[in-house]
């Protein structure tokens, strides 16, 4: 039997036999989604996804997409998906997730560009492809997996120093979903000059003169100058199409976002008693600075790996964000498997730290249940969970950090 | 003498049968003895911020044909209607209801107003039924230390009319309204209001509430577990990080 199960697994370890069976299984998902959609009360697709195909409907009649409500993407978004109109209804889901298996993909071409084996690869982005949390969050049509392909294909042209491409795909990220933005630091940082041996003769405080010279450099102009010639131009394009609602509902409404209701956010109870409170706005502040901060320091300290750094980037936006739904953890999950290979963590170790992290949530999901759907009043609770699942992501964050391994970067110049 | 007393005869059974008609039955096949048998009862079944409003209209027998019933809700601001599962429970269970504005989903009840629903009940097993899916809206925390918020559902006006009606004629004590046809909110027709309802305490949900009185406590140890995380990350991305790029250039 266990013989069996080896061979089983080590067939399916081949990268196209991974692949495929990864596709075959999302796409077994959607169509159990379309006979539960029409047999069951319970719907298995997502409310988004309905979002998303009014949005298309609106601009099939020539309208904005913003006459729906609660619609707070990019028009891009529903104008990909108007073949949900024009063609069938499952277009859309059938591209999240060949955008999720796209994704794996990526992961895999990142971790062979970083030295792993074929097989190794295979075995850690499989990970992502076998894993049921993208593959349960793509089929029901929630659109995270074209922003983590985007983020993915923006990495791996930059480890293959294909900047006008990475720049043109972060352009395009950042215009999707805002939190790429945190990523210009680390990728500024990652593009300076690299310090030539009389540099690194002289004292320290004119090396530190010499780091604002480094970083302007060539590269980084290139990168910026074509990135920000696409944000703009979509934002103009846009702007001109849709007028102010485009820019209040896609960005604006994100970097305001004050929801009260429940969510896993330490800070979300806090929000709610001060929402109309004088202190609300000193409290907002107060909230953004550890993140900022966070932010900052992980920038300078892993800009030499991308991959560890945007990681890390993700994971502290979002556990210190003021907002923070269970889609958000999709954007650091992504990265996680170019992480992995590097950690000298024993799998007992992983596996203890994966099941601390899903105690963690469900430690906030039983109260959050009681308060929506019983009616219970478990405010407290629910507070003293969502700290409680910033401590455990923290001591996560910090167990990765402090089990990381980077991989020896004079042996790979060397071999340049 | 003989065509006079026809003549008379005939006027008398015309003014009679006119009579009659006008004391106990109008033209469009409502009599009053009927309506007065018709009563609504109103219920929220469901725990939590998501329920069912289930209203059911009780008649006697003598169910006149092509009846069209109306229910007219007016919600308060504590509670809201997703107009886009409307749009869907039409197509899976036949709901048919017609909100009077746009409902904001995701305001809390202070910011919000109450507002008007049409429910046009179906007919299930010979008793007119709606159900309607109704949630709950966050409401402002308590400074009192109250832990629920009692929510008020007003019992809804019901009103009637026949398909075979051209002209409703003033019936009182039944007042008319004018009002959608259909759901289709194609056309206004004239329903006939029914006042003598059965009297019916408001049925109530009721919403949690934060603890207001706990805004300091709350604040300082949101305040104190955040900084205390960034202190320790902080640390260890100081001890661990890579902060110049030590590769050397060849």
């Amino acid at each position: 039997m266990a013989s069996i199960m080896e061979r089983v697994l080590s067939k399916l370890m081949n990268k196209n036999v991974l692949f495929t069976v990864s596709f075959l299984v999302r796409l077994v998902m959607v169509s159990f989604g379309v006979y539960q959609d029409r047999t069951m009360v319970v719907k298995y697709t997502d409310v988004d996804y309905h979002v998303f195909t009014d949005a298309s409907k609106f601009i099939t009649q020539g309208q904005s997409p913003y006459h729906r409500s609660t619609y707070r993407y990019t028009p891009l978004l529903a104008w990909i998906l108007t073949p949900n109109i024009y063609l069938s209804h499952v277009f859309g889901k059938l591209l999240f997730i060949t955008c999720d298996v796209l994704s794996g993909h990526l992961i895999y071409l990142i971790l062979r560009q970083r030295g792993l084996s074929c097989e190794a690869a295979c075995r850690v982005c499989s990970l992502w492809l076998l894993n049921p949390l993208p593959a349960g969050v793509s089929s029901r049509g929630n659109a995270e997996s074209v922003l983590t392909a985007l983020v993915l294909a923006t990495l791996l042209c930059l480890e293959l120093r294909q900047l006008p491409m990475a720049a043109i795909l972060y352009g395009l990220a950042v215009h999707m979903k805002i939190y790429p933005v945190t990523y210009a630091l680390p990728i500024a940082l990652s593009l300076q000059r690299k310090e030539n041996v009389e540099e690194r003769g002289v004292g320290w405080w004119r090396r530190a003169l010499g780091f604002p010279l480094r970083l302007l450099n060539k590269e980084l102009f290139l990168f910026a100058g074509v990135a920000g010639v696409v944000f703009c131009g979509l934002t103009v394009l846009f702007y001109n199409m849709y007028g102010w609602d485009f820019l209040q509902e896609t960005y604006l409404y994100h970097l305001t976002r004050r929801d009260i209701r429940h969510n896993f956010s330490p800070y979300f109870y806090m929000l709610y008693l001060t929402a109309d409170s004088p202190w609300s706005l000193a409290l907002g502040l107060a909230a953004f600075l550890p993140q900022a901060l966070l932010l900052f320091l992980v920038s300078l300290a892993f800009h030499t790996d991308l991959a560890l750094c945007c990681f890390l980037h993700t994971a502290i936006f979002v556990s210190f964000n003021k907002v923070c739904t269970s889609q958000y953890f999709l954007w650091y999950l992504c990265l996680f498997p170019l992480v992995l290979p590097r950690l000298t963590l024993s799998p007992k170790q992983g596996v203890e730290l994966l099941a601390l992290w899903f105690a963690g949530q469900g430690i906030w999901l039983a109260p959050a249940y009681y308060l929506e759907f019983e009616g219970y009043n478990t405010f407290l609770l629910i507070w003293l969970a969502g700290l409680m699942f910033l401590i455990i992501n923290s001591f996560i964050m910090v167990q990765i950090i402090t089990h990381y391994n980077p991989s020896d970067t004079t042996q790979r110049l060397k071999a340049e | 003498m003989d065509s006079t007393f026809v003549h008379s005869s005939t006027c008398t059974v015309y003014l009679v049968l006119f009579g009659s008609t006008q004391a106990d039955e109008n033209s469009c096949g409502l009599s009053m003895t009927w309506l007065e048998t018709v009563s609504v009862t109103m219920d929220v079944s469901k725990n939590g911020f998501h329920r069912d409003l289930v209203t059911t209209v009780d008649f006697g027998p003598g169910f006149p044909d092509g009846l069209e019933t109306l229910l007219v809700h007016r919600l308060p601001s504590g509670i809201y209607i997703d107009q886009y599962q409307l749009a869907s429970l039409k197509e899976d269970t036949g709901l048919q209801v017609l909100l009077g504005s746009a409902v904001d989903l995701e305001a809390p009840a202070h910011t919000s107003e109450e507002f008007l629903v049409l429910v046009y009940p179906a007919l299930d097993q010979g008793i007119l039924k709606a159900t309607l899916p109704i949630h709950g809206r966050y409401h402002k925390p308590s400074l009192a230390g109250k832990r629920f918020e009692l929510v008020e559902i007003k019992l809804p006006k019901l009103i009637l009319r026949t398909d075979t009606c051209t002209q409703l004629i003033s019936f009182p004590p039944y007042k008319i309204v004018d009002a959608p046809c259909t759901v289709h909110n194609l056309s206004i027709c004239q329903w006939l209001e029914i006042q003598h309802l059965q009297e019916q305490d408001p049925v109530s949900l009721e919403i949690p509430l934060g603890d207001g009185s706990l805004v300091e406590p709350v604040c300082a140890g949101t305040l104190l577990v955040t900084l205390l995380c960034c202190v320790i990350l902080s640390r260890s991305i100081w001890m661990h990080g890579v902060f110049l790029d030590n590769a050397i250039l060849i």
